[in-house]
């Protein structure tokens, strides 16, 4: 059923992240961002971490879901890992000098800190965007963000609402493709075996109606929002205004404040810290 | 009641191809009035012109002759301006075929608000509009849903409250119950004739079933592009033959009391176009019959 496809994996719930205004979420994300590569010692990172797991903990979102996010970047963790291993230099040799392979300790706290670093971006971004806001508030808060944009005649609003109106149409036009197929299916179109290149040319005939549908879909909704009398974002008012709450300020302070706070962390030299 | 809401005199449009050499006459010399509050149903079989006089009247396409005046406004011999255009639409509303295919928003009152929030209504007022009009088309507890998830006849009424938010005078509906299922079109007409009586609102239906245009207080019949017949629903379908013709049928009930009548039956009264009315003729011609 084409009902449960979830775009962009949003997770309902009710949680202080999923209340906070998106356009906040989408600040801290890039803050969050700036903070991962702020951290350059043991301490810094043990706080990164922390802020991380307090994150997931106020989301509410399943420990599960938060894994199932690391999984596609697993081998980049483990391939950027195994190159720093072997291939940064250092001082403290921990292989024997005869061995041809040489792995220095600075060599496993790079890769340790890069862990650290690529996962917790992928849990931030995930736990401030994808799982906590709709792809629909997000469209609203970059199109808040990106507004000052139109000064420069950057066409913010068409690209949001264009946005707004692919994600609209993904599940009709999903269930649109379900019912060629089907009816492809009943006339003995075979979509699962064969080559490739067989099974490619079998979609020629699902692709070809669809995109008829989806032009005449086009016209007619144009039609229908000129009715409704859209003549671009000029003079628009919205019905859902975006506002900023205390508790929106309160949350970027921190943030800040965890920012500024890991660049001092850093000159704690306890373990390592990279240069 | 008597105000006249639109006006056309000869209002024809003729579509061109590419090269603009060939004209094929899809309105020709349309004259009608039609007055505020009014409930009309427009007639007429595939390819009869009579979406394209449903387009014309919301100026989706110019007339390309003939007088069209809306609402005291005159929109054939001058340029029609941005203004106006906002003006003429936000005054005559539209619903389509397609109900996915009018839809923009992904949450119901959303796309409820897209209208008013175009014609740049401010906050509370925004918020109350959308409020009514959902309210009006019953579909308040649905305000948080996804359009997708609608029924058809759900989403017809969410289209519907889409106009309405923009408090239009007049809403055509443009064959607006054709794809949906039986009882989804029962929700949309209730709906109809509840905005004609209770909101003031004119109605204009264009539709190919009979039952639909015998709920109407007047029926248009298109054919070819030229306005065939015009007159109260009883009076349309009393001329059976005349609709049989250019591919039309009459309602059932009408269909009846022709039968009967054509079989020698002294069927009396002239209310065919309603089922109750045929059924009160019916019983007066039975009372009749044993009396005899």
């Amino acid at each position: 059923m084409s009902n449960g496809i979830s775009f962009g994996q949003y997770y309902p719930a009710d949680s202080l992240l999923h209340r906070l205004d998106p356009r906040t979420k989408v600040l801290m994300t890039v803050l969050y961002i700036v903070c991962t590569f702020l951290c350059r010692s043991l301490l810094s990172f043990a706080v990164l971490t922390a802020s991380a797991i307090v994150l997931v903990a106020i989301s509410r979102i399943p420990i599960r879901m938060i894994l199932s996010s690391l999984r596609p970047i697993l081998f980049i963790i483990v391939f950027t890992s195994l190159i720093n291993v072997f291939m940064t230099r250092g001082e403290q040799l921990l292989t024997p000098p005869e061995w041809k392979i040489k792995i220095y300790a600075e060599g496993i706290w790079t890769a340790f800190f890069m862990i650290l670093r690529i996962s917790t971006l992928i849990i931030g971004t995930s736990v401030f965007l994808t799982y906590t806001t709709t792809p629909i508030a997000l469209t609203d808060a970059l199109e808040a963000l990106l507004s000052p944009l139109k000064k420069i005649k950057i066409p913010v609003h068409d690209f949001a609402m264009m946005m707004t109106i692919a994600l609209r149409f993904i599940p009709t036009l999903s269930e649109e493709t379900r019912k060629i197929m089907n009816a492809q299916k009943a006339r003995g179109a075979d979509f699962t075996s064969g080559s490739l290149l067989r099974r490619a040319k079998a979609l020629i005939p699902i692709l070809v109606p669809l995109f008829v549908s989806a032009f005449n879909r086009a016209f007619e909704l144009a039609a229908a929002m000129e009715c409704r009398c859209y003549h671009g974002g000029e003079g628009r008012t919205r019905l859902k205004v975006l506002r900023f709450r205390a508790v929106d300020f309160v949350m970027l302070v921190l943030l800040v404040g965890v920012g500024v706070g890991l660049v001092f962390l850093n000159r704690n030299g306890l373990g390592y810290a990279m240069k | 009641m008597s105000e006249i809401l639109i006006h056309t005199e000869n209002l024809s449009f003729s579509y061109t191809d590419e090269t603009g050499a060939d004209e094929h006459p899809a309105l020709d010399g349309i004259t009608v009035d039609i007055k505020k509050g009014e409930y009309v149903a427009v007639l007429g079989h595939n390819g009869s012109g009579k979406s394209t006089f449903a387009k014309l009247l919301n100026l989706i396409l110019e007339p390309t002759g003939g007088r069209l005046v809306i609402d005291g406004i005159d929109l054939t011999d001058h340029e029609i301006s941005d203004e106006e255009l906002l003006r003429l639409r936000r005054t005559v509303g539209m619903v389509f075929q397609n109900p996915d295919n009018q839809l923009v928003a992904t949450i119901v009152e959303e796309d409820v608000a897209f209208g008013p929030e175009n014609l740049g209504v401010p906050q509370p007022e925004l918020r109350q509009r959308v409020d009514d009009a959902l309210e009006a088309v019953g579909m308040t507890s649905y305000a948080k849903h996804e359009p997708h998830r609608l029924s058809g006849g759900q989403k017809q009424r969410v289209a519907i409250a889409g106009v309405i938010a923009m408090m239009p005078k007049c809403i055509i509906f443009d064959e607006s119950t054709a794809m949906l299922d039986p009882s989804g079109r029962k929700e949309v007409l209730d709906t109809i004739r509840m905005l004609n009586r209770e909101h003031g609102i004119t109605v204009l239906n264009i539709t190919h079933y009979m039952n639909e245009a015998a709920m109407a207080d007047r029926v248009l019949v298109i054919n070819d592009g030229k306005l065939l017949l015009d007159g109260t629903p009883d009076e349309v379908f009393a001329q059976r033959e005349l609709l049989c013709e250019v591919g039309l049928d009459v309602p059932q009930c009408a269909a009846l009391i022709h039968e009967l009548r054509a079989a020698g039956l002294p069927v009396k009264g002239d209310r065919i176009a309603t089922t109750e009315g045929c059924v009160e003729m019916l019983a007066e011609l039975f009372e009749n019959l044993e009396t005899r």
